[in-house]
């Protein structure tokens, strides 16, 4: 176990901070997208980046992943990815309340990416007291493999990986992706240090 | 939630010695120069603010701006779509982007690389910020960034890689495809025809006597041979018939949805072209023929390498049997 693993406590108390940025989060989604919006609860791993690699390469048929950059106070940062599969991609504009030629595929992808992640994240950040800055996301090229590709070529070490899975039922609308928060080792460190401080307050 | 000023004002606090009126003459500045622009809007999307960027950039008085809706003052922006996008922003409190990725533009700005680009508008990444002011006062703010380079440089580096992907497919001398290429397609056409029970035929051929032609009149006529035969054979090929240099002087084309009769129609016309086409080297008449292997896929093949191993078979059979002529696998697939 090294220095940037959780202890149980600290992953009992993120899991708590999540499924409440969850929570809060599709409740804004609902009003905004003025349908209800059904929520699993969260599943929160965190696992070794190595392995990260291999269970997203076993996923099938990823059709896109888009990436968006966040940060905050006090070294709290990472990289958003959201990857989508095929059968989650067809009535996304729908979703959002375009017009289908109003905007591409690709559009859509982002624009969906770029709502649930910020609007989770900048729950999850009120939380613990931060506020979130994000840049703007990106579609990966839609090659086989992009997704490993893209972790393999990443500036940044990182040795957790915290893949959160978010399965969102909307009426209507069958909607599903998974959101998986890389977060470098600096930053891992960081989030600890902000969970001890939340679990001391108990 | 996310708070441009909220982010400024801890630099105030710190620096006690500015007063109130120099920090905004600060901000205003820093405002005026950016080389992005900025543009807020009230929760009616009218413009509150905007700096000299965009002034510059929109040629528009401030005293008309100010207080227009920004779909008035912008009658290019596509408003259904924005106006769904701000809401957004609005609504979730959370910042939203747009990439010239995906749209080139938003505002019809002009850029400053006239010359050397070829897009008529500035090239932008939008980025929309909420603004908590008070609680019940909301705005938008508007980033808008110039990347006509980014745009520009990513589309030569588009150009220059689909030149090399084209590169490495084509044959340097004849401008055909290249043996590499030609064999992943036949690798994929063998795939396709035994997935879908289609008829795939070969043919093989080689320039008759080559060796001699380039003994008698130099390496610089055998290549203009190799080229002006490929260009003849070119013509009478249908598009989604597949030819490459195979090697040397031989060549191989790959005849989609065809049977062997097809197959030794077409090379018996390739075979009479070549035959009665006249080519000129220094002045000088040159005739060439050619001798030619065809063969169809058979039920029984494995491989690909199989069925050109068939045609290349029945090539040698032409050579053998005097050149200048067709020869087909015909007796072999009789066989089966």
């Amino acid at each position: 176990m090294s220095e940037f693993h959780l202890t149980e406590d600290q992953q009992d108390c993120l899991q708590e901070l999540i499924n409440v940025a969850m929570g809060q989060a599709s409740d804004q989604l609902a009003r905004y997208l003025d349908t209800f919006v059904y929520l699993k609860v969260p599943s929160i791993e965190s696992v070794d980046g190595k392995e990260l690699i291999s269970t997203l390469s076993q996923q099938q048929n990823t059709m896109a992943v888009v990436s968006q950059g966040f940060f905050g106070y006090e070294g709290i940062r990472g990289e958003a990815l959201l990857a989508y599969q095929e059968e989650d991609s067809g009535r996304i504009a729908d979703l959002l309340g375009y017009e289908p030629e109003e905007l591409s595929q690709d559009e859509q992808l982002i624009d969906i990416s770029s709502i649930l992640t910020t609007t989770f994240l900048n729950v999850f950040a009120r939380q613990i007291d931060n506020q979130m800055s994000y840049n703007a996301p990106k579609l990966l090229p839609s090659v086989q493999n992009s997704l490993s590709e893209h972790l393999q070529q990443m500036t940044f070490n990182w040795d957790l990986a915290l893949k959160v899975n978010i399965n969102y039922q909307v009426t209507d609308y069958s909607f599903n992706c998974n959101m998986i928060l890389l977060i470098p080792e600096t930053a891992i460190i960081n989030i600890k240090n902000v969970l001890d401080r939340i679990l001391e307050d108990f | 939630m996310f708070d441009v000023n909220e982010l400024i004002s801890p630099l105030a606090t710190e620096q006690t010695s500015l007063s109130e009126d120099v920090l905004k003459k600060i901000n205003r500045q820093i405002a005026n120069q950016l080389n992005t622009g900025v543009l807020v809007l009230d929760e009616a999307f009218n413009i509150v603010i905007w700096n000299r960027f965009l002034q510059v950039h929109t040629d528009k008085f401030g005293a008309d701006i100010i207080g227009q809706s920004i779909f008035q003052a912008f009658p290019e922006l596509p408003e259904r779509w924005l106006t769904r996008k701000l809401m957004s922003v609005m609504q979730l409190n959370t910042p939203n982007f747009c990439s010239w990725e995906q749209r080139h533009h938003l505002f019809e700005l002009p850029h400053t690389r006239p010359i050397t680009t070829d897009s008529e508008f500035m090239a932008q990444n939008c980025t929309f910020l909420p603004i908590v002011t008070e609680s019940s006062c909301k705005h938008i703010c508007i980033l808008i960034e110039d990347v006509t380079d980014v745009c520009h440089y990513q589309g030569q580096l588009q150009k220059a890689l689909e030149e090399l992907a084209q590169m490495s497919r084509i044959d340097g001398l004849t401008q055909i495809y290249n043996r590499r290429h030609w064999q992943e397609s036949l690798e994929q056409e063998f795939a396709k025809a035994k997935r879908h029970s289609k008829s795939l035929s070969l043919v093989m051929l080689d320039l008759d006597y080559f060796k001699l032609l380039n003994d008698n009149y130099g390496h610089q006529c055998g290549d203009m041979v190799l080229i002006e035969v490929s260009k003849l054979i070119g013509s009478l090929l249908r598009v989604e018939d597949i030819f490459g240099r195979y090697g040397g002087e031989e060549f191989a084309i790959i005849l989609p949805e065809t049977d062997l009769s097809g197959a030794i129609e077409l090379a018996e016309r390739i075979c009479s072209a070549v035959a009665k086409k006249s080519l000129e080297y220094n002045g000088e008449e040159i005739n060439v023929t050619i001798s030619l292997g065809v063969a169809q896929l058979r039920n029984k093949e494995v491989s690909y390498e199989g069925l050109i191993s068939q045609a290349d078979s029945a090539l040698y059979q032409a050579k053998a049997e005097g050149r200048n002529k067709v020869c087909s696998s015909s007796t072999s697939v009789a066989e089966v």
